[in-house]
């Protein structure tokens, strides 16, 4: 093993944590104010396929990247209308939107398939920052993207622990009928909560098809989706444990392709069954520590909030 | 600000609400969906006609349909017995895969058996392969409390790889070119023919949902689940142990997820393959849902979701991707759901000041 087969491995850790962490941080937003949206994996397709299809129509990245986070947002609001403004089963109809997503991504995708990418986030050069033996090739050469999504976290963080906005949010998670009373409007607060995850799903599909593998086809987000909804458990709703769950995933993802070249015999895919067990044994330990203290996934998860069923 | 509407419950729920909402869903479905087809440059009408076509027309596309009906159906089974007690499993798919794995496992070791016995202990094996699979979601559910949503989606994945080794590695066939796939099953093992494209895989899904039918609508035993799903505490009134009722209706919901994959393994393909459950076991949630949890429902939905996917298959033809059919089935569900809330809602002006619907209902 040498030294650029590591800084290749660590530059890849950050690339998949970064793509990992933004859905997962959005899918955080989304279920602290009670909403499950398991549709992220359908909605970083369409963030996907319509950045790269942006991408090769302007050729400048940053467009492709905004394109593809409106076109998550927007497709987010399908889960939003129906699970919270009308009510029905967050679990199903979060469930359609990654059936639908997949779908629609793949309509949308089918002539792009062939198209070689438009635009693409390059490495960034920070000068003497990045010429840094190390760290500087592994840290301070990551795309804009991945500091952009290290800024968003920092960002819900604050907003979660530290402002009055974020207590609303948590507030409309833990107890919609409270939030209600106090004069919150439950629908708005979750329909925005549902689309800033959509938004951040989207960047994330678009990270995909411009930086950590520009290029489009059927099936390119690979599962990834589940592993961000697994990710939001596994870091027990908080931004920052999040963030560390994403690199240690993302460090799983990187390995994958690489463990025969670090002269393990344990087959790859073996390795990628991980992030799930690790995040079912996750879920099973909180179970256990909450039987005597209180849980720490939002109270409200699942459940629509009608103000007329009060 | 408020919204000028606000929902109102109904006294009682409008009658044959979810079929008026399923028609709903269609044709919502049926209308945005053109709108795509035409932004792509196709015609609507050609493009459904072919569909409808494709999967009604001809004897040979109604078995096509049917036979994709029986794993949609199973699936929608599967995850109607656990939702009729309230509990998801989102597990289908995986527990698809891991009972055509069992089923495979068994005609390597019993390879020499009779048709009639191999292929029994080969569904049996599906059966108990994917009731394994739901076995740890159910023991944590039941004796924890833990989430079984997030751990049967999660055990998903797991399947998806398990295969994905299997088919790559220990069963990899020295004959297939090197493809990732399982060797050829033995000649014996694939289930009798019915007629056409069908086999009797579809008698068999037929007897298992008509079953599961008359035994939950008449049996003491589906009476239970039914008080269970509705209140815990009536159900722990009643002396109903709910721990041994979740765990039981989620390994039956995972063994009969199961038995879809053994049916697809012995029915449709002549080995195992990664691709075996074909996200049948997530469209069987949407099946579920929009059949309310209800067996006789499942196949009805079972069935035209058959026909959704055998259509958007032949159009691939016609240049259009057969992704059209996932678009229709969301929408369909989107659809649904959205008219659904009007079987037990309805909408009403605000009048300024007060709001009507709370005054009302309370």
């Amino acid at each position: 093993m040498n030294e650029t087969t590591l800084i290749g491995l660590f530059i890849a850790v950050l690339e998949f944590g970064t793509l990992l962490y933004l859905a997962a941080l959005g899918e955080t937003i989304a279920e602290k104010s009670g909403v499950l949206n398991l549709g992220v994996e359908g909605m970083m397709a369409v963030g996907g396929v319509t950045a790269f299809w942006a991408g090769v129509e302007t050729g400048n990245p940053w467009v492709a990247l905004l394109v593809g986070v409106i076109a998550g947002a927007v497709f987010s609001a399908l889960h939003g209308i129906v699970s919270v403004v009308l009510g029905a089963d967050q679990v199903v109809s979060g469930l359609a939107l990654t059936i639908g997503g997949l779908g629609l991504a793949a309509f949308i995708g089918q002539d792009l398939v062939v198209e070689p990418p438009g635009a693409r986030f390059e490495a960034t050069n920070l000068g003497p920052l990045s010429d840094i033996p190390w760290i500087g090739e592994i840290v301070f050469s990551q795309t804009a993207v991945a500091w952009i999504a290290l800024l968003l976290g920092i960002i819900t963080w604050l907003v979660l622990t530290r402002t009055r906005l974020g207590l609303i949010l948590r507030a409309v998670g833990e107890s919609a009928s409270a939030a209600d009373s106090s004069g919150t409007s439950v629908v708005k607060t979750r329909m925005i909560a549902v689309m800033i995850g959509g938004a951040l799903a989207g960047m994330s599909g678009a990270y995909l098809t411009l930086a950590l593998a520009p290029g489009w086809s059927e099936g390119t987000t690979a599962g990834r989706g589940w592993i961000a909804v697994a990710l939001v458990i596994f870091g027990a709703w908080q931004p920052g444990r999040v963030g560390v769950g994403a690199l240690l995933f993302g460090g799983l993802l990187a390995l994958e392709p690489r463990l025969q070249t670090f002269g393990v015999e344990i087959s790859p895919i073996l390795l990628s069954m991980l992030p799930y067990l690790l995040t079912i044994a996750v879920l099973v330990l909180l179970s256990i520590r909450s039987r005597n203290r209180p849980s720490v996934a939002p109270a409200a998860i699942g459940s629509a909030y009608r103000r007329e069923d009060r | 600000m408020a919204a000028p509407f606000a929902f109102e419950k109904r006294d009682k729920p409008l009658r044959g609400g979810q079929i008026r909402a399923f028609v709903v869903g269609v044709v919502v479905a049926l209308l945005l969906g053109s709108i795509l087809l035409l932004i792509a440059g196709h015609d609507p009408i050609t493009i459904y006609t072919k569909m409808f076509d494709s999967a009604f027309g001809s004897r040979r596309g109604i078995s096509t349909t049917l036979t994709r009906a029986v794993p949609l159906g199973l699936a929608g089974l599967a995850v109607a017995v656990a939702g009729s007690m309230g509990l998801w499993n989102i597990g289908a798919e995986g527990q698809i895969i891991a009972g055509a794995i069992a089923g495979a496992w068994v005609a390597r070791l019993g390879g020499d058996l009779p048709g009639p016995a191999l292929i029994t202990l080969m569904l049996l094996g599906a059966v108990v392969g994917g009731g394994l699979l739901a076995l740890g979601p159910a023991i944590a559910r039941a004796s924890l409390g833990v989430n079984e949503i997030i751990t049967t989606l999660m055990l998903n994945e797991v399947a998806i790889r398990v295969v994905r080794y299997l088919v790559n590695g220990p069963w990899k066939d020295p004959d297939g070119n090197n493809f990732p796939i399982a060797p050829e099953l033995p000649d014996q093992s694939a289930l009798p023919a019915l007629f056409e494209r069908s086999n009797i895989g579809l008698l068999i899904a037929a007897a298992v949902l008509l079953g599961f039918g008359v035994y939950t609508a008449r049996s003491a035993w589906g009476y239970e689940l039914r008080i269970a799903g509705s209140s815990e505490k009536a159900a722990t009134y009643a002396g109903i142990s709910l721990k041994a009722k979740v765990f039981t209706v989620l390994v039956l919901s995972g063994a009969i997820a199961g038995l879809a994959g053994g049916i697809e393994l012995t029915g449709s393909s002549d080995r195992l393959v990664e691709g075996v459950a074909n996200g049948w076991g997530y469209a069987g949630i949407i099946v579920a849902a929009l059949a309310l949890m209800r067996p006789s429902g499942v196949a009805a939905v079972a069935v035209a979701f058959g026909a959704v996917q055998v259509g958007g298959l032949s159009i691939q033809t016609l240049g259009v991707p057969a992704a059209i059919a996932s678009i229709l089935q969301a929408l369909i569900l989107f659809g649904a759901l959205s008219a659904a809330v009007f079987t037990n809602y309805r909408l009403v002006r605000r009048s300024s000041g007060v709001t009507t619907a709370t005054v009302a209902t309370s």
